[in-house]
């Protein structure tokens, strides 16, 4: 590891101990049931224009090359497994990435937001992570705007030469934030508090999550950074295969 | 590896018509989520209950820890709808933390117990769907509801993949911790990073392995799977009408 690599490690293991009495936190699906009817159908009605886009740009990628039908749907599953396994903690608690980060970074935006709503369809039937009737609103946190976030940062760093690990950390870290952002808002959209209405409900959804996601949101950094230094090494073919690394050698 | 997965293989209502099963958790999802009424979520968990416990021979012990699984986010949001932090006091309960009090109404506290009861029922409809129908058997109500050929296509084969990936990632967990990888916070976040990148590196290539694997069979666009036709019977039809309309009446009453 390196001096900087090894500053951040440090800095995220005094963070993550003021937390250590978070139990378990799953990244941040509103579940089954939770939002009422009106609001899963809002979110869902969003989040089309995105998933159009997606997919209209996936089926040009595949009539260019028939090939990477294989390769979409590797990236798809590896998203998932990465999200469904358990990353390690300080504390011994239960946690897992969102990925979201990590997938906008390689395959761009427009290719995570389709992949995404299929990821997220799968942790709900398979994992009973979110839900059915939950679907749009996840899918606009999660698989929107959360990976466009990463990526315009990350597109950002790249144009103002900052170097590539910070700006890979940077995009993976802010887009869980704004993940955990938007998905506490979805929520006090939708239940208003009594006493303050939206924006009160807003901090307090805010305030609730932010012990299990704050920490979660610099781990899933590290991680990320870790990963894109692996692929970096090992990986060069095929990280060009799908465009990043497009100058390097 | 994904208790779901398994579980809906063994189940005994694995061979009941996949339509079925789905239309009937869909649907008493969405009552469930209109109406927001206790009586109809305590009435739908001991349904599905029975249904998954006793018709199709889930564990009991099982079932409960699968419902267990979103319980944090259950209690940590509806904490944030029930708590409040005013000037005022509000009628249930008011502890005064300087010159505010943290304080919440008897509204949003029934509402509060409502919202747990709907959520956690409309659980058991999720389960109910993913513990006894297989992910093909979905993709097959999917495509019937016209669902994009790509998309479908696609989530054949991520559920495919899903499931090579997950192997390969727990074979080198393993032999990382063999090496003692995670021995500690430090070596397990770089094991996990180390992990991830080659997983990535073996989905690539395995990819191109299989695309080749895949036209040499005559591939060419679609996975066409002969789909086991499980008849629709009229009695469970029957049930699942009177069940919904009985759930639409409970709504509708509410409303009134």
């Amino acid at each position: 590891m390196s001096k900087k690599e090894k500053i951040l490690l440090r800095a995220t293991i005094a963070f993550a101990a003021m937390f250590a009495l978070a139990p378990v936190a799953n990244a941040m699906h509103i579940m089954e049931g939770y939002l009422p009817a009106a609001f899963c159908v809002a979110w869902g009605v969003v989040c089309l224009p995105f998933l159009v886009t997606g997919f209209i740009s996936l089926k040009k990628k595949l009539n260019e090359n028939r090939k990477s039908i294989t390769l979409i749907a590797m990236s798809g599953a590896f998203i998932f497994v990465i999200s469904s396994l358990k990353i390690p903690s300080v504390t011994g608690s239960c946690s897992h990435m969102t990925g979201t980060g990590l997938g906008a970074i390689l395959f761009g935006p427009a290719a995570v937001s389709v992949l995404g709503i299929i990821v997220l369809l799968f942790q709900a039937v398979l994992l009973a992570h979110g839900g059915l009737t939950t679907l749009g609103a996840n899918t606009f946190s999660m698989a929107v705007a959360g990976p466009l976030l990463s990526f315009g940062i990350y597109k950002l760093c790249s144009k103002c030469k900052v170097n590539r690990k910070t700006a890979v950390f940077l995009a993976a870290f802010l887009g869980d934030l704004f993940t955990y952002c938007v998905t506490s808002i979805q929520l006090a959209v939708a239940y208003p508090s009594e006493a303050g209405g939206v924006a009160a409900s807003a901090v307090k959804f805010l305030g609730v999550f932010a012990p299990t996601q704050l920490p979660l949101a610099v781990i899933e950094g590290i991680l990320t950074v870790v990963i894109v230094i692996g692929l970096e090494t090992y990986a060069k073919p095929e990280l060009k295969a799908i465009g990043f690394l497009k100058g390097a050698k | 590896m994904i208790a779901a997965d398994k579980l809906c293989y063994r189940s005994k209502l694995r061979y009941v018509n996949a339509g079925e099963k789905f239309w009937f958790s869909v649907l008493t999802m969405l009552f469930l989520i209109l109406s927001r009424s206790l009586s109809m979520a305590v009435l739908v968990l001991l349904v599905n209950g029975l249904l998954t416990v006793k018709n199709g021979g889930i564990g009991l012990g099982s079932y409960l820890r699968l419902l267990s699984v979103p319980l944090v986010f259950l209690i940590l949001s509806t904490l944030a709808v029930v708590v409040n932090v005013s000037k005022v006091p509000l009628d249930a309960y008011a502890v005064p933390v300087g010159a505010f009090y943290i304080t919440g109404s008897r509204e949003s506290l029934l509402f509060g117990m409502q919202l747990i009861g709907t959520a956690m029922a409309s659980v058991s409809c999720l389960y109910f769907l993913s513990l006894h129908t297989t992910m093909t058997d979905i993709l097959g109500v999917l495509e019937g509801l016209h669902c994009p050929r790509l998309l479908t296509e696609l989530m054949l084969l991520i559920y495919r993949f899903i499931f090579v990936l997950m192997d390969t990632a727990s074979a080198i967990l393993i032999s990382q911790k063999a090496r003692l990888g995670h021995r500690n916070f430090k070596t397990s976040i770089r094991s996990f990073g180390w992990m991830g990148a080659g997983l990535l590196m073996k989905a690539f290539q395995r990819s191109n392995a299989l695309y080749d694997a895949m036209e040499s069979r005559c591939y060419a666009g679609s996975i066409r799977v002969l789909r086991e036709q499980r008849s629709v019977k009229p009695g469970e039809v029957g049930a699942i009408v009177c069940f919904e309309l009985l759930l639409l009446g409970m709504t509708i009453g509410r409303k009134l």
